[in-house]
């Protein structure tokens, strides 16, 4: 086990750095400056030249990029154009605050959508099937911009129970952090289940087809103890795997939930960065953002063992 | 769970939110966080916004743009031109108890001035762009002397440029002991409050505070100031949206709206909608040295291809009057000259297309759809109005930094743009206008009009600077060198509770602003 995490983990060094120097290019061939965007139309060239200097971008990319690639290797992710904050602490704040939401709402989405597409799936095409795949689709459907934006207008102004805009950190006001935070879970939990229950109807269907199933009904094993004894485990790995998917991307990329409900996370962080051209975070967000997928999908191939236990022997 | 339970919980919740009442605090949106607290350090509209209602300079910007003492109560200028004197208002006092002196001033010019400080409009005072303050002195307690290189009309107005943070005036201690930023100590209505980044910044209101003047009636960053909230949150809203069901709800009290949710907020009982208007030029600029567009008849035929009111109806939801000039029409030099704008007339129109030789050749116009900008509606409307006079045009969508990017180095045929305010004319004709050579973004680089600019920066005789003005004003009417079609207009959407509040210029003053309970 040990030396299948240190394989994997190695094996991403490679593929960070490569996120590391495309991104670094990628984002500078994409026209727009970050000095003229800070000093808008009333830049002088001279103004433009002085800020250009003083923030580094002056100088060759090359050189620009072996100081913050040597910063990188020191932990440094440097300073932001735009707010002139330490880049790591500011990526590590926003982080927190989309993880919470982003692991209350898979965490709840998967409790509630891989039983009910195992469910769906025992019951293929009955009414019960028909109205969960329904629903799923309808949730997968939705926009979360759309879906976060019914919910505020319902939970927020209709039946005024919770807040329309602002943020309380859950460390600062524990118990206020938690009621600004359920409408963006909320929202992110709908449109999760939709993707989580499809992908567990659709795996369960293809085990449940399988002839070790038949010969377990076979032996007169009671229905419940064939699902959840014997299709449920070989069903699961393709969903789980999903789900790791699923928080690789929601981790780094929740910024229109986090717009409508007015949430500091990462997702807006790193949308704000590219239109203001803040490349020092940009390149820290991105890098930030590979690593944890990087570290989701390892967490998510360790796990794998518990369910499936052939993986450990290849 | 059954229903009572349900609005049981729903109660509970809303009960914990609401929390103690806070008297006179007001909650206010804005888009974007602030960039920094250091007065025109790192700055942009919004940080100055909330810069300015804690910091004060010698002058400050009247209702009209014009500038007038705001430390100072007296200024004299010298006979050749080249030394200010001003009297320092008695009473001033900072955040911090101490009293304003001259010495403070000159502390915090040469702070200014102090490459490290990075302030923004260095540039502007130290002679890189003609104007150089030569030295700060204090003769007295309640004297400040600033002598210039050379005679300027324009420095009170660079002095009071909100960008530069109004050369603010602020007490040592807002510097920490090794020489960093702290927080502005000002002299102004509110003080600093909280900062927390991405989330929301505060201001309370400063007891100490000497108004320039204590009769209500607001001038700009002059008249009456004086703070009569307990505080102000400023909550960073991005999603319009959300600030709409933010007002709607109760949980914003005041906030900017977009043009299109005028109407709706109009009809909603516990807001009132307020609509200023700003010396932002909305407009469609136009390459002058582009193949096609050099010729001056093909831009006099877009010119008169396009129905002024309704693309302004239509890029603004019906709230803005057309405006053709480069002066806005607030300012003491908009007369009658400036307001003979383009004339919409399509059969003239299409005789100068003739006249020019066009040869059904693509223009196209750069625009973006930034939600609170006005250049795509533009773009589209002035594409179909001069598609009617046989233009063949196209519209290309960029996001904003590519097309600033565009507009710096000149690369385009036409483009949907807006400039930020500038209040005195010579320097919003400077804002386009110059030699395309030395900076590519410039629009208008006829010599005759670029002599007129430079002698209307040295002249400060308002009747003299006046014919400068409508002269300039009639050359850009003839020539074309763009199309300024209309002023910026800012909805503010409010609870009814608040009272005292005046939309300028895309500022939220804050002071003689009340909230009933």
């Amino acid at each position: 086990m040990l030396r299948f995490a240190l394989t994997r983990i190695v094996m991403a060094i490679p593929t960070l750095l490569i996120v590391a120097v495309s991104v670094f290019v990628l984002i500078r061939l994409i026209p727009g400056d970050p000095a003229s965007l800070m000093l808008g139309d009333l830049a002088t060239p001279a103004s433009i030249a002085d800020l250009r200097a003083r923030l580094g971008l002056d100088q060759s990319l090359f050189t620009q990029f072996g100081i913050w690639f040597g910063n990188l290797l020191k932990g440094d992710l440097g300073i932001s154009i735009n707010s002139q904050e330490p880049i790591l602490p500011l990526i590590l704040s926003r982080f927190w605050v989309s993880a919470q939401i982003v692991l209350v709402a898979v965490f709840f989405a998967s409790l509630v959508a891989v039983p009910a597409g195992v469910i769906a799936a025992w019951r293929q095409d009955s009414i019960l099937d028909l109205g969960l795949v329904g629903a799923a689709t309808l949730l997968l459907s939705i926009p979360t911009f759309w879906l976060g934006l019914l919910l505020l207008l319902f939970f927020g102004l209709k039946l005024e129970w919770l807040p329309v805009v602002g943020y309380v950190s859950i460390g600062d006001d524990p118990w206020r952090g938690i009621i600004y935070l359920i409408m963006p879970i909320l929202t992110l939990f709908l449109h999760e289940i939709g993707v989580i229950l499809r992908m567990a109807r659709a795996s369960t269907l293809e085990v449940l087809r399988l002839d070790y199933i038949t010969h377990a009904r076979a032996k007169g094993l009671s229905e419940g103890a064939v699902l959840w004894r014997h299709a449920f485990k070989n069903a699961f790995g393709p969903t789980w795997t999903l789900i790791g998917l699923v928080l690789g991307n929601l981790l780094g990329g929740i910024a229109v939930v986090e717009t409508v409900f007015t949430i500091p996370g990462l997702g807006r962080l790193l949308v704000d960065s590219i239109f203001a051209r803040d490349y020092p975070v940009i390149q820290g967000c991105m890098l930030f953002v590979a690593f944890c997928y990087v570290l989701v999908n390892l967490v998510i191939d360790l796990c794998y063992p518990i369910f499936d236990p052939r993986v450990t022997a290849q | 769970m059954n229903r009572l339970s349900a609005h049981l919980i729903g109660a509970a919740v809303a009960a914990t939110l609401a929390g103690p009442a806070l008297a006179q605090s007001l909650t206010v949106s804005v888009a974007a966080d602030v960039r920094s607290i250091n007065p025109g350090v790192n700055r942009d509209d919004n940080t100055d916004d909330f810069v300015l209602q804690m910091v004060e300079g010698l002058v400050g910007y009247d209702e009209g743009g014009t500038p007038g003492p705001l430390l100072s109560e007296k200024i004299d200028v010298s006979s050749d031109g080249k030394t200010y004197t001003f009297a320092l208002r008695k009473g001033v006092k900072f955040h911090n108890g101490a009293p304003l002196t001259s010495a403070d001033v000159v502390w915090s010019w040469n702070r200014y001035m102090d490459p490290k400080t990075d302030w923004r409009c260095l540039t502007e005072f130290d002679g890189r762009n003609g104007l150089k303050v030569e030295a700060v002195e204090a003769p007295d307690a309640n004297t400040v002397t600033m002598k210039l290189n050379a005679p300027n009309a324009l420095f009170l107005d660079a002095l009071a440029r909100t960008d530069c943070a109004m050369a603010g005036v602020i007490h040592k201690d807002s510097v920490k002991a090794d020489g960093s930023f702290d927080k502005p100590i000002g002299t102004g209505p509110f003080k600093m409050g909280e900062w927390k980044r991405n989330e929301y910044f505060t201001m309370s209101a400063f007891e100490g505070y000497a108004s320039p003047k204590t009769d209500g009636k607001i001038d700009g960053y002059l008249g009456s100031k004086r703070p009569l909230v307990k505080d102000v949150k400023f909550l960073i809203v991005r999603d319009p949206a959300t600030v709409k069901a933010g007002l709607l709800s109760g949980a914003i009290d005041m906030g900017g709206i977009l043009n299109s949710d005028v109407d709706e907020l109009r009809k909603a009982a516990n807001l009132t909608v307020q609509v200023g208007t700003n010396a932002v030029r909305h407009g469609l600029l136009i390459q002058t040295r582009d193949p096609l567009l050099k010729n001056v008849k093909l831009r006099q035929a877009i010119a008169a291809a396009i129905d002024y009111d309704e693309l302004v109806s239509a890029a603004s939801a019906d709230l803005a009057k057309p405006n053709n000039s480069p002066l806005y029409p607030g300012s003491s030099y908009f007369g009658d000259v400036e307001k003979q704008g383009f004339k919409y007339d399509p059969a003239q129109a299409k005789k100068l297309l003739q006249e020019s030789g066009y040869k059904g050749e693509t223009i196209t116009i750069l625009a973006n759809k930034r939600p609170t900008a006005v250049s795509f509606p533009q773009a589209v409307v002035a594409q179909s109005m001069l598609q009617a006079i046989g233009i063949k045009v196209e519209i290309e969508v960029l996001e904003w930094a590519t097309q600033l990017d565009r507009y710096n180095k000149g690369n385009y045929q036409m483009q949907a743009f807006s400039f930020s305010s500038r209040f005195d004319p010579a320097l919003g004709f400077e804002q386009f206008s110059g030699n395309k050579d030395k900076q590519p973004r410039k629009i208008w680089e006829e010599p005759q009009a670029l002599a007129l600019i430079d002698k209307a920066m040295v002249v400060a005789d308002k009747a003299e600077r006046q014919k400068l003005f409508d002269e300039l004003h009639k050359r850009y009417i003839a020539e074309v060198p763009m199309i300024f079609t209309f002023n910026g207009v800012e909805p503010y959407a409010m609870s009814k509770r608040v009272k005292g509040f005046e939309a300028w210029q895309s500022k939220q003053r804050m002071w003689e602003v009340t909230l009933a309970n």
